[in-house]
């Protein structure tokens, strides 16, 4: 049964009195795969994880683990381990002393004990700090001590809740790489909840993302990025550019659209086709638009337009370009490549775009 | 010369703020102590006029008398046999009653039920000592109400004027001492710390005993020296709960400074419970030190 789910989740709801805070999650997670839950403060998804956990008691719905119902199983006696958003290191214990902390009930003698526990700091690199106090540990060691402590238990699933939310850009940015080679390394399924969008799509090999209880996208990252369904998905992934446009026709999954500023252009039609009142909206992301140069290729269409602000990243530019005939400006990411120069506000420019890389929204 | 100025001023500040705290401290406790400290190598007598007086020539008499005479051993260790128990019988109540309400309370309750807590405060010590009396006493409530049920054809002696009786009103007078730094040191815990004992594989019992249990020593040892250090020296019970007959170390220096009028054999009694209570306690902040060095 090698398609067995990991983690089955079918149509969990949680109620904290009056408040649904789980509207129906349904989502399988297949074994070995880095999954994350992504969304604002409030949308459910610790909560989620809570509950894979066995933290939250769930208030209808089944949650399956490795084939088997979790339903009335205390957290202790699930297959999963948690890395905390605080670490919840304890504080009376030392590093070897948390890292081993659950090895107790597995009545190991002392020296396979100790070589487990070295194994396991080895791992997230923390040989030799054993014998440190644990309340003198960084944040970044803190969490690689709380990594260890879960993985030394050989969890089914490892879950994570905002494992990098603690750390400054530079070491989160480390320590992203780092759990990715961890997880290829130890093969075990990883949860990740996340608020922080580039995270998830840097490190997940699907995502859902969540809204309000609810999830309302799960793909894998660059499906998630190109084709999101929905406005609010898209708003909340990366930068996109909205334009209004009316449905000319539709049909066979295709549907003709006047999109403001663009002109006419044939597009793929959501699953389920759009609304028939015909006003609806596309989303363009900023890197599929691009300014023409002289002597450059042209590109399926084109549009001009006026730069109206100028953001300057060093390797990146972002313009944003009034298109005539639009009363808002779309945001246009170009590479800064040797030899180009960045342009000034006010300047006209020729904007070139495919059909291609427009999302109609349902 | 400017600078020498102001931090002269700024240290006559800082003396002006601590003195109101300093004098009280300095006239209220050190020179009392002091004088029961030199008193203490004085010795008894009398004046020309037969007067009790305490004569000043200096010998360690009195400290000899109180360190072999059997009787101030056998009071001392009855003290301290006592403080312990009320000790224990405290702690122990007053720990469950710190975690329900620190676990089990909504927060916005939790106020409430401090508040609830130190009730018994509202009245005397002496008043509530006297009303354990009126309930475990001979015709007390417990006696009458077991003889009026027919349980007990006779009053019971053991409940009153004894050793357990006194315990038992101690531990009642401290409680709310005892449950309020167990409160503390619980409510300082993270509570993802417990989750994670759980999350590794350990029942809630056995969380508890690795990790909630040793995290809140610092209060438990507070609550201990809390209790411990009043009771050794307590001489109101003794007298009231255990009729006079069962007294405590307090007893006998107030039998020897006030009815005997042997300030200097008293003095040396006092200070020689004083150094067993402080040693007692050392004993306990180096425990505490230990669980303090491990939590932060």
């Amino acid at each position: 049964m090698t398609d067995t789910p990991m983690i089955d989740l079918s149509d969990v709801q949680k109620y904290y009195g009056d408040y649904h805070a789980l509207r129906g999650i349904t989502a399988t997670i297949r074994p070995g795969e880095f999954f994350s839950l992504l969304g604002p403060s409030g949308c459910g998804k610790t909560t989620l994880l809570r509950t894979i956990a066995g933290f939250e008691e769930i208030s209808s719905g089944m949650i399956r683990i490795d084939g088997r119902d979790m339903a009335g199983v205390p957290a202790n006696r699930r297959p999963t381990n948690m890395v905390f958003q605080s670490y919840a290191i304890f504080p009376h214990l030392s590093v070897a002393e948390n890292v081993g902390f659950g090895l107790r009930r597995l009545g190991l003698d002392a020296a396979e004990k100790t070589r487990r526990i070295g194994t396991a700091l080895e791992m997230v690199g923390l040989a030799g700090y054993g014998a440190r106090a644990a309340h003198a540990l960084s944040g970044g060691q803190r969490q690689r001590v709380a990594l260890a402590r879960a993985l030394i238990l050989k969890p089914k699933v490892l879950l994570l809740d905002e494992p990098l939310s603690a750390l400054d850009k530079k070491m989160r940015e480390q320590m992203q790489v780092e759990l990715i080679k961890l997880q290829r390394q130890v093969g075990i399924t990883f949860i990740l909840v996340t608020h922080d969008q580039e995270e998830a799509l840097v490190m997940s090999d699907r995502i859902a993302v969540m809204f309000e209880g609810e999830i309302a996208q799960l793909a894998d990252p660059e499906t998630l990025y190109r084709r999101p369904t929905s406005r609010r998905v898209a708003e909340f992934i990366g930068v996109m550019n909205f334009l209004p446009a009316t449905i000319v026709s539709e049909g066979s999954g295709r549907a003709a659209l006047e999109v403001q500023g663009l002109g006419r252009c044939e597009v793929d039609a959501p699953p389920g086709g759009v609304a028939s009142d015909g006003g609806t909206t596309v989303g363009m992301r900023p890197e599929t638009l691009t300014i023409l140069y002289d002597g450059q290729a042209p590109t399926d269409r084109s549009a001009d337009g006026t730069v109206d602000e100028v953001v300057y990243y060093g390797d990146m530019t972002y313009y944003d370009v009034r298109l005539d005939g639009t009363d808002r400006p779309v945001r246009i990411s170009m590479r800064n490549v040797f030899g180009r120069p960045v342009l000034n506000i006010k300047a006209r420019v020729r904007v070139g775009w495919s059909p291609g890389a427009l999302v109609l929204f349902r | 010369m400017a600078g020498d100025a102001g931090r002269l001023r700024a240290a006559l500040r800082g003396w002006a703020l601590v003195s109101p705290t300093a004098i009280y401290a300095v006239a209220l406790l050190a020179i009392p102590l002091g004088t029961v400290l030199v008193v203490s190598f004085l010795t008894d007598g009398r004046t020309p006029g037969g007067l009790r007086t305490v004569l000043p020539v200096a010998t360690i008499a009195n400290y000899i008398e109180v360190w072999t005479n059997d009787i101030y051993r056998f009071l001392m260790l009855r003290s301290l046999a006592v403080s312990m128990s009320v000790t224990l019988v405290t702690v122990v109540l007053a720990y469950p009653v710190a975690y329900y309400v620190s676990f089990h309370v909504a927060p916005n309750k939790k106020a409430l039920w401090l508040f609830l807590i130190t009730i018994p405060f509202w009245t005397s010590y002496i008043i509530r000592v006297f009303l354990w009396k009126v309930i475990l006493g001979f015709n007390g409530v417990v006696n009458s109400g077991l003889l009026s049920l027919g349980i007990i054809d006779a009053p019971l002696q053991a409940i009153n004027y004894s050793v357990q009786a006194m315990v038992m009103t101690l531990a009642h007078a401290y409680a709310p001492f005892a449950i309020l730094p167990i409160f503390v040191a619980l409510e300082k815990i993270d509570r993802s710390l417990l989750e994670a004992g759980q999350d590794l594989g350990e029942s809630r019992l056995m969380t508890f005993l690795r990790v909630t249990l040793p995290l809140s020593m610092p209060g438990v040892i507070a609550a201990v020296l809390i209790v411990f250090i009043p009771t050794v020296g307590d001489y109101v019970t003794p007298d009231l709960i255990g009729g006079g007959k069962l007294p405590m170390i307090a007893n006998a220096i107030e039998v020897q400074m006030l009815k005997l009028n042997s300030k200097a054999l008293g003095s040396a009694l006092a200070v020689s419970a004083m150094l067993i209570v402080a040693s007692v306690t050392v004993v306990f902040l180096l425990l505490n030190r230990r669980f303090l060095g491990g939590g932060r």
